[in-house]
């Protein structure tokens, strides 16, 4: 599972979950992708997931490219404990992501499975998705 | 490459609520220079040159026309919107005929590689020098029957006459390996998703 080597501070700030992706909006690597519609904090376990899910279904002949990395961690306390005592534990570790960002990549020669297999992605990750393409829609 | 006539007409506001009113008009905000002149803020109808991207490519040599004289101009970069799929700003490039000039001509692969192998294209477009007024639509590079291992380098593609290649001879723009079995995807993902121990990443020391 993706979890950084080595961070600076263990414990950090909910990161900004406010306003559209800055860069990484297009397909670069695959042909085919998945741009998030919505923010979201996608954890290490469900990018996982999702990239289980896609080498399922093509089972050979193509490869993926994931485009984000779960960088930031959330803390958590344990259940029923009494509020105060500090902050909690690392619990997740998650990438901060914004609307129009392509998390996934991939290449396959058959487009049809290719858009199967995205779909069945697009299921694991918290925000609404769709499949884009390196050559994008028209205007 | 075609040279397509498209109306522009000069913009007097600017910023950002001039910027918005220009879009809701039904125009796209754009901005002409080159040749050391001062730059020019121009309007451009969104429709027409979406279809002229369409139909032509980001490479089509545009010759506006201001009512009182014309330029040719050649799209420099299109910015569009991340989610909502429509151009935001264009930024024109100002050409002469004759003029040679540095464009993106994107990579065409035809025919089908040797069964069994993946292909990983590294670059989708070459970086050409042509004339402004002859600039190729597209670099085609054939990959009929190419077995595993091959990798192919910038200097590699056949180039129409009158281009040169300005991208890095010896980059690879792509490579053609051996695609990965099922028993091998399956033993990786097995591999990767069973009982992974997390560690907790070390802090550094300051």
């Amino acid at each position: 599972m993706l979890i950084p080597r080595r961070v600076k501070h263990r414990k950090q700030h909910h990161p900004k979950r406010s306003g559209a992706a800055k860069g990484g909006t297009k397909v670069t690597f695959g042909e085919f992708g998945i741009q998030a519609l919505e923010p979201a904090y996608v954890t290490n376990r469900q990018i996982e997931s999702a990239r289980i899910a896609i080498n399922r279904h093509i089972r050979r002949g193509g490869k993926v490219w994931i485009n984000i990395f779960p960088d930031r961690p959330l803390t958590k306390k344990p259940a029923e404990t009494r509020m105060g005592s500090g902050k909690g534990s690392p619990e997740y570790w998650v990438a901060n992501v914004k609307p129009g960002r392509v998390v996934f990549e991939m290449s396959f020669p058959n487009e049809q499975i290719a858009r199967e297999a995205l779909r069945r992605a697009i299921h694991k990750l918290p925000m609404k998705c769709r499949i884009v393409t390196r050559e994008g829609g028209d205007f | 490459m075609s040279e397509v006539k498209l109306a522009a007409e000069q913009r007097t506001e600017f910023g950002k609520g001039a910027a918005r009113r220009t879009r809701r008009a039904g125009k796209i905000p754009a901005v002409l220079y080159g040749h050391g002149s001062d730059p020019q803020h121009l309007a451009l109808p969104a429709l027409e040159f979406a279809r002229v991207v369409r139909e032509h490519g980001q490479n089509a040599v545009l010759t506006l026309d201001f009512g009182s004289g014309a330029e040719l101009a050649l799209t420099k970069t299109v910015t569009t919107h991340p989610l909502k799929n429509y151009i935001e700003h264009v930024d024109l490039l100002l050409v002469k005929r004759g003029e040679k000039v540095t464009v993106e001509v994107p990579v065409v692969i035809t025919g089908e590689a040797a069964p069994g192998t993946l292909l990983t294209q590294d670059l989708t477009t070459l970086q050409v020098e042509a004339d402004a007024l002859n600039i190729p639509d597209q670099v085609e590079l054939s990959i009929a029957g190419v077995t595993a291992g091959t990798q192919i380098n910038a200097a590699e593609v056949p180039l129409p006459s009158g281009t040169t290649l300005v991208t890095d001879p010896a980059a690879l723009v792509l490579a053609v390996n051996a695609a990965p079995t099922a028993e091998q995807m399956e033993a990786e993902i097995d591999a990767e998703g069973a009982g992974v121990v997390e560690e907790a990443p070390e802090t550094s020391q300051d």
